[in-house]
């Protein structure tokens, strides 16, 4: 059986570091990009099962991303959980009317990032 | 701690809480006491309890108490559990009752993020319930009553969605809405205590309680779960959670983890 695949997209590397750690002991295989450009780069060869995305990044932003990527051929599929340092309720509800599965405030731990994934039914 | 401390507390634990306080817990018991000897304004954690052992002060035994009890719990723990009552059971009962409110017991709610999951699940499926949460802790009653949580403690197992519709957003804390506060009822209740009048419920949660209960006094913790319980009603206990050897009043419910009815020798006594 093929391993199922996460994309982390946040610009700091030590994040990236953690939600990887996390990610990959939940069975994924994962890759990484910095920004929403170079994510999106990555989607246009092979689209993940899940993507991991922060909201705030240079270049193109978490929410740029996600409409562009939602308008890509099989853009509808991935699961996408927003993971952003932002907690207020209307841009929480903001992402998710933009096309976000879930949204994780950061700082997150791996038992929440684990029933996020629960929850979404990405595990 | 002496270990005739723990000697002490361990029979404390038991003879108060029906709690086995086993002793891997020596350093953790020790650590949870500390901000309780600070609170009831002892030096020490030894101080705190040798004045207990001289002279066993009613609210000080039970903070002591308490402290000691496991208070972990998260929302939806046990995912597959919600979603068993929210879908099935819950439309089925509803209606069995012909919109008469399903009365739902939370046995054991800790901080309260099991009777808040057992709402919600209750408005998601449109069925009217009473929701009774008890614990034998003061203090987890309190933060289950104010309905406040963190953002660590509110995306444990809730989905933002779900969040955002149940619950309002106050400086740092998600508060659960007034729709959802006026479905939970929050008591103190001690669980080795017999029903002393005949409420009884159509669903009872106790998951993870028991399984620190001590072995003897487990049989009555279930006994009187029992007596809770109306005949054709459902208990629920954690995934890997089993009366068996301990009571012969419920029975498994093959092919779902963790959910018991009540044996057909529980009913005859009844009758």
């Amino acid at each position: 059986m093929t391993p199922r695949t996460c994309l982390i997209v946040d610009d700091s590397r030590i994040i990236r570091k953690v939600a990887r750690r996390i990610v990959e002991g939940l069975g994924f295989e994962v890759d990484e990009a910095a920004d929403g450009s170079e994510a999106l780069a990555f989607c246009g060869g092979v689209i993940p099962e899940v993507i991991l995305l922060d909201w705030s990044m240079p270049v193109m932003d978490g929410m740029t991303f996600l409409r562009r990527l939602r308008a890509l051929p099989g853009g509808l599929a991935p699961k996408v959980l927003f993971c952003t340092i932002e907690t207020r309720a209307e841009r929480i509800a903001e992402a998710l009317s933009a096309g976000a599965d879930d949204y994780v405030m950061k700082p997150f731990d791996g038992e929440i990032l684990t029933s996020k994934f629960a929850e979404v039914g990405a595990v | 701690m002496s270990p005739d401390d723990f000697d002490r507390l361990q029979s404390l634990m038991v003879s108060r809480a029906g709690f086995r306080l086993t002793r891997d817990r020596m350093k953790l018991a020790e650590h949870r006491l500390g901000p309780v000897a600070r609170r009831e304004g002892f030096e020490t954690v030894d101080a705190m309890l040798g004045s207990l052992w001289a002279k066993p002060v009613a609210s000080l035994g039970w903070a002591v108490i308490e402290a000691l009890l496991n208070p972990e719990t998260w929302f939806r723990r046990d995912r597959v559990s919600f979603d068993t009552f929210g879908k099935e059971l819950l439309p089925a009962l509803g209606k069995a009752r012909g919109g008469q409110p399903v009365k739902i017991w939370s046995a054991g709610c800790s901080t309260g993020q099991e009777a808040w999951s057992l709402a919600i699940a209750a408005r998601e499926a449109g069925v009217a319930v009473e929701i009774v949460a008890t614990d034998l802790s003061q203090r987890a009653l309190e933060k289950a009553r104010s309905g406040a949580y963190t953002g660590f403690e509110i995306q444990r197992g809730l989905k933002a969605e779900t969040m955002l519709r149940h619950f309002d957003q106050a400086e740092d804390a998600w508060i659960a809405n007034a729709e959802l506060r006026a479905m939970v009822h929050f008591a103190r209740a001690n669980l080795i205590d017999a029903p002393t009048d005949a409420h009884r419920f159509d669903i009872i949660f106790c998951r993870h309680v028991l399984g620190d209960a001590d072995p003897a006094r487990r049989g009555e913790m279930f006994d009187n779960l029992e007596r809770r319980l109306v005949d054709d009603g459902c208990l629920f206990l954690g995934p890997d959670e089993q009366p068996e050897g301990d009571s012969i009043a419920f029975r498994p419910v093959a092919g779902r983890k963790g959910l018991f009815v009540k044996s057909p020798t529980a009913l005859r006594r009844v009758a």
